[in-house]
């Protein structure tokens, strides 16, 4: 088990150490540079030049990557180009928006989700489960972006509930701070909750099918307590991983519904990162993201391999 | 039908009223110029503005954006302002400033009693630091304005005399943005590259935090001047780029203010009785360029553009007189904007330029003519980069349909801004679209982007003779003498084809009926100065 | 992008695979999949028959009727330029027809040769794949189809390509793992005792038997791109104006959602439409060909 465990944790510093350089080189393939980005309505050449110089940007790229990394080891992730204001700092405030984010949709994907998906295994054949089918069906196909623009046009314009932006902490005020957030949690959420649902009901017709269940049936235990003791219990640990391997998907659905809803969250940042081409910050948000799915990832294989032990054999690696 | 009414309603007043012009219309119609709303307000309360985007650097030296200006009109006023008409005040000044016979010395007199937001003392000295480093730091973004003053010397305590190398007559324009804010010496030197986190001026509120892409938070100084008009605790600035979601915040009343809204949203905004609008005419442009001569790269001796836009200027002229710009206006801007055809807006209070309604026709029949005489074969292929932003996509979209009647074969291109700065900087397209924010001294829509090899000038266009009309409107102090230069300047820019002007923006604002005090001039910035909720 | 581009990966489970023949019987009995692939192929039909169907030149501007309501005229209403609403969403059909379909086989022809390569000599080769593999799956979507649409210029072609090599780490994966499971079954293992070659294996006996899930897999990825194709449309990145594609009548639409909600409404609708067909064929066809993943 340490033996697979460090095999794991080797592989993952690889990718991170790939993820680095392609990101660092990958941004620098972009046309035009943050002096340009920055400088836009009033550029001269010799302001060009000397922001180019005071982000280093003149260096070898190899030593700009040494120095990048370098830095980041000690824990310093370099300022901005465009706003002056420290990476970490940025990455500090954005990164609480969109854990909430992501912690509502989760939430709001397990208790539908799930609860879906044992009404459609304990309804097996019933309209209850084609409905259920249905909907989850749905839910997957809708495209996030474009049910983002239907509840802003619905709930924000329309029919004024929910605010359509912003983001105000859950400290300063819990209530604004769930109307604000009611809105893309559902637009990110809805996608996993399908999953969710489809794995679930797949999860318990399994359980339900198997000997201990049929067992426990004989045995005289109520139909609730079978399902809710015995077939979910034993369906919930598929779930959570699949739950797992869904959060990198989460990442990237987070930049689309933060864009719609103009949250200050991870999403947004990287994306305006690339927009004006802030090598400082797009390098730190990409890298924390790949490290934020890398480390899922591994957890992950590790709960498999705690299931079902065949994978360290060499199944999926 | 309506609409098409409103728009022509919108073109007259506005010709009409640019000087008179704070009250002529209801609040609650688009059309006529309506710059603030005087009723009194009490004291007290916060005020959310949302800004189309998030500003950059809070220095300064350093920051490039219009919503910085607008956040910086909360709080670092400037050594001179513009009024309601765009003529220039003192602010920090005590007075406009005096220029020497030979204009080569200009001298600035300070307001007595001026405090920084960190309580230290703003006197000559401070503001020659200023200068200097507008003018000195590497990256300063202020150093082109400021080239001609080779000296700055505090001669009196609250007086601060300009040496320049020739007459300059663009400086009070200069001096009434950016590069005439005062920053506090102590802060600089306490916070040095990092004043940026820590942006120390004189204004009627001060900098508390800024939270990147989510808000700027600034507070009520105690310290200014005239502290006794200013009724806010406090300004927010939310940074929120898309239309809908700014007017759905505006309409729940989350935000009480939203700058630079689009047309489209502004029609919205007023079926909404909550919602009012204020509006002022801008001052920059928007058009296209076309390369005719930029071969290697931007600030270079113009070169040969084998393009049969590039070569042959029957061929530019064809392409424009292919473009409606009423239509386009009506199309894309519901007529909420304004044709225009010359770099200078007709509502510049130093040298008016072109009216609307003396811009060139549609001619498609001559235009189709010229490309008969170039001997040109049709159609002519042209690809057009356009920016990404749905308006942009809009407007070329209707070119393209306009000039496939006359023979052109428009092709699209949207391209991300940073993508579209390094090829057009490099003369690595045929036409773009360029538009210019405007400066209150003609100068500054003119000088940096059609003098050759001049500083943004990515048309490539070389005229000597514009040049020197270039240099005669920057040393000339003489108001009717200028106007002339510009003229002619505009005649010449025409003629060349090389940058098309097809429309200018108007300030759209619209606020919460309940906030009474803002003022929305002709440079377009939000001023917040002496805002508050009504009684 | 919750919308996972990627067949779940199922933990390995005894599977009994159903009896050969009557598989088609089989997915005409499901009405889902049934239901699911006669949208699909109406869509398929409209995106090659698009010039056909449309009532008008969907580029063809109309300046004094833009904005209308749908009408007799105009069915489904007319756009801000004053185009046809329902000939641009016929012809965008196209454009995402077009993504889809070619974005699932860029990422085949570079995924499967990688997958098999991995999972059939293992070692180094695996070792190497599957780093590229984590590296490329631990971009974000967006951030990565946005860096190549940016480098490559804004088109149709790039965000094809774009959505074609973000799906490639989803290929690989199910190849490699359907390769590591054939390599060890029976008679795989006995053509290779027999000493058929390495080509020989792979071709006659692992690919054709991997199919099943790679059509599964495929029935994942067209949906995925054409979703793709909207989004990176709608965000300037993808199809250039004023040819019509799903994504850019959405992205144009967002500036009218007060007056003009139709805008928004109909090609949204359009999409929805095309990928959960997508999705209920896929459904069916992997109960009927890919058991392990039946229940799902």
């Amino acid at each position: 088990m340490t033996k697979y465990l460090l095999t794991r944790l080797r592989q993952s510093l690889i990718t991170l150490f790939l993820v680095s350089v392609v990101v660092f080189a990958g941004i620098r393939a972009l046309p035009g540079d943050p002096a340009l980005a920055l400088a836009g309505e009033e550029r001269s050449p010799e302001a060009l030049a000397a922001i180019r110089e005071s982000y280093g940007l003149n260096d070898n790229v190899v030593v700009q990557y040494g120095r990048f990394i370098g830095h980041a080891l000690t824990g310093d992730l370099g300022t901005s180009s465009r706003t002056g204001l420290p990476v970490a700092d940025a990455i500090g405030q954005a990164l609480p928006v969109t854990l909430e984010l992501a912690a509502l949709s989760l939430l709001l994907a397990i208790v539908v989700g799930i609860g879906a998906g044992v009404v459609a295994a304990v309804r097996r054949g019933k309209p209850e489960e084609w409905l259920a089918n249905a909907i989850a069906l749905i839910g997957l196909s809708i495209p996030t972006f474009w049910l983002g623009i239907v509840l802003v046009l619905g709930f924000a314009i329309a029919v004024p509930v929910f605010a359509a932006s912003g983001y105000v902490p859950f400290g300063t005020d819990p209530v604004d701070n769930l109307r604000r957030m009611v809105l893309p949690a559902i637009v990110l959420g809805s996608g996993l909750a399908a999953v969710v649902m489809r794995q679930t009901r797949a999860a318990m017709l399994d359980s339900l099918s198997a000997d201990y269940v049929r067992t426990a049936r004989a045995k005289g235990l109520s139909r609730g307590s079978v399902v809710g003791g015995h077939a979910l219990r034993n369906s919930l640990v598929t779930v959570v991983t699949v739950l797992g391997l869904q959060l990198g998907h989460l990442i990237s659905g987070a930049v689309v519904t933060e864009q719609i809803f103009v949250l200050p969250g991870f999403g947004k940042l990287t994306i305006d990162a690339v927009f004006t081409r802030d090598y400082a910050t797009l390098q730190a948000v990409v890298l924390c993201t790949s490290a934020a799915y890398i480390l899922i990832n591994l957890l992950v294989d590790v709960v498999y391999s705690v299931i079902d032990p065949r994978i360290r054999l060499g199944g999926a690696r | 039908m309506r609409r098409k009414a409103v728009a022509l309603v919108a073109v007259a007043l506005v010709s009409l009223t640019s000087g008179c012009a704070s009250l002529q219309s209801s609040a609650t119609e688009v059309g006529g110029v309506r710059m603030t709303d005087d009723r009194s307000v009490r004291d007290g309360g916060t005020l959310t503005v949302a800004l189309n985007s998030d500003p950059d650097k809070l220095d300064p030296t350093l920051a490039q954006t219009l919503v910085g200006r607008t956040v910086f009109a909360g709080m670092c006023e400037k050594l001179y302002d513009i009024d309601e008409d765009g003529t220039f005040v003192p602010q920090l000044a005590a007075s406009l400033p005096t220029t020497s016979a030979d204009g080569r010395t200009v001298t600035v007199r300070l307001r007595p009693g001026l405090k920084f937001s960190d309580g230290t003392r703003l006197d000559a000295p401070a503001v020659v630091t200023s200068l200097l480093r507008h003018r000195d730091l590497p990256g300063s973004a202020r150093s082109t304005e400021l080239a001609p003053v080779t000296e700055a010397k505090a001669t009196g305590p609250l007086t601060v005399r300009l040496t320049l190398d020739h007459p300059y007559v663009p400086l009070t324009g200069v001096l009434a943005d950016r590069a005439g804010m005062v920053m506090s010496p102590a802060a600089l030197k306490k916070y040095g590259k990092n004043f940026t986190n820590h942006p120390s001026c004189v204004g009627p509120f001060r900098f508390v935090e800024r939270t990147g892409g989510d808000r700027i938070v600034l507070e009520k100084d105690p310290n200014y001047y005239d502290a006794d008009h200013v009724h806010l605790d406090g300004v927010v600035y939310k940074p929120i780029p898309d239309g809908n979601v700014r007017l759905a915040n505006l309409r729940s009343g989350d935000l009480q203010v939203g700058d630079q809204m689009a047309p489209v949203d502004v029609q919205s905004a007023l079926t909404e009785p909550k919602l009012q609008l204020f509006n002022s005419p801008s001052l920059g442009y928007q058009g296209i360029g076309l390369n005719v001569g930029n071969v290697k790269g931007l600030g270079q001796k113009p070169g040969k553009i084998d393009t049969p836009v590039g070569r042959d200027v029957r061929v530019r002229e064809a392409f424009e007189l292919a473009i409606d710009r009423d239509l386009l206006n009506k199309v894309v801007f519901q007529g909420m904007y304004e044709p225009a055809c010359g770099p200078i807006s007709p509502q510049s209070a130093i040298a008016p330029g072109v009216a609307p309604e003396d811009c060139p026709r549609r001619d498609v029949d001559r235009a189709k003519e010229l490309l008969k005489e170039a001997g040109v074969k049709t159609p002519v292929k042209i690809e057009l980069k356009t920016s990404t932003t749905p308006e942009q996509g809009r407007v070329g979209q209707v070119l393209q349909a306009m000039v496939k009647e006359a023979g052109f074969e428009l092709s699209l291109r949207p391209t991300e801004y940073a993508t579209m700065l390094a090829e057009t900087d490099a003369g690595n397209y045929d036409v773009f679209t360029s538009g210019w924010s405007g400066r209150l001294d003609p100068d500054g829509n003119v000088s940096n982007f059609l003098k050759t090899a001049g500083a943004m000038n990515a048309y490539g266009l070389g005229d000597p003779e514009i040049d020197k009309l270039i240099a005669e409107g920057r040393s000339v102090a003489d108001p009717a003498r200028r106007t002339e230069i510009y003229d002619e300047l505009t005649r010449r820019v025409q003629d060349a084809h090389a940058l098309i002007y097809l429309y200018r923006q108007k300030n759209y604002v619209v606020a919460g009926k309940d906030v009474a005090g803002i003022h929305v001039y002709g440079d377009g910035l939000v001023r917040v100065k002496n805002a508050g909720y009504t009684r | 992008m919750t919308t996972a581009t990627t067949a779940l990966p199922t933990p390995p489970r005894a599977s009994k695979r159903r009896a050969g023949g009557g598989k088609l019987r089989a997915l005409r009995r499901n009405k889902l999949a049934l239901t699911g692939g006669i949208i699909a192929a109406v869509f398929v039909l409209t995106a090659l028959f698009a010039p056909l169907i449309a009532p008008y030149d969907p580029s063809q501007p109309d300046f004094g009727n833009v904005l209308a309501e749908p009408s007799a005229a105009h069915w489904l209403g007319t756009d801000d330029l004053g185009r046809d609403q329902l000939s641009r969403i016929v012809h965008g059909a196209r454009a995402s027809m077009q993504v889809g379909l070619v974005a699932v086989v860029l990422a085949f022809l570079v995924g499967v040769p990688l997958g098999l390569l991995a999972g059939y000599y293992g070692r180094f080769a695996d070792t190497a794949v599957s780093r590229l593999t984590d590296t490329m799956l631990a971009f974000p979507f967006l951030v990565l189809a946005v860096g190549l649409a940016a480098i490559l210029g804004p088109s149709l072609t790039n965000a094809t390509i774009a959505i074609g090599i973000s799906q490639i780490p989803a290929v690989i994966r199910i190849t490699r793992a359907e390769t590591l499971r054939l390599k060890h079954v029976d008679y795989v293992a006995a053509a290779v005792a027999n000493g058929g070659g390495d080509g020989t294996v792979l071709f006659r006996h692992i690919l054709p038997n991997a199919t099943s899930a790679l059509i599964v897999q495929a029935t994942v990825g067209i949906p995925a791109a054409i979703i793709g194709e909207a989004l990176l449309s709608f965000l300037g990145l993808g199809v250039q104006p004023p040819a019509p594609s799903l994504g850019v009548m959405l992205s144009g639409a967002q500036s009218f959602l007060a007056p003009a909600p139709w805008l928004a409404v109909f090609p949204g609708l359009a999409i929805v439409a095309a990928t959960l067909a997508f999705n209920l064929l896929g459904d069916g066809l992997r109960d009927v060909l890919d058991p392990r993943g039946a229940t799902r």
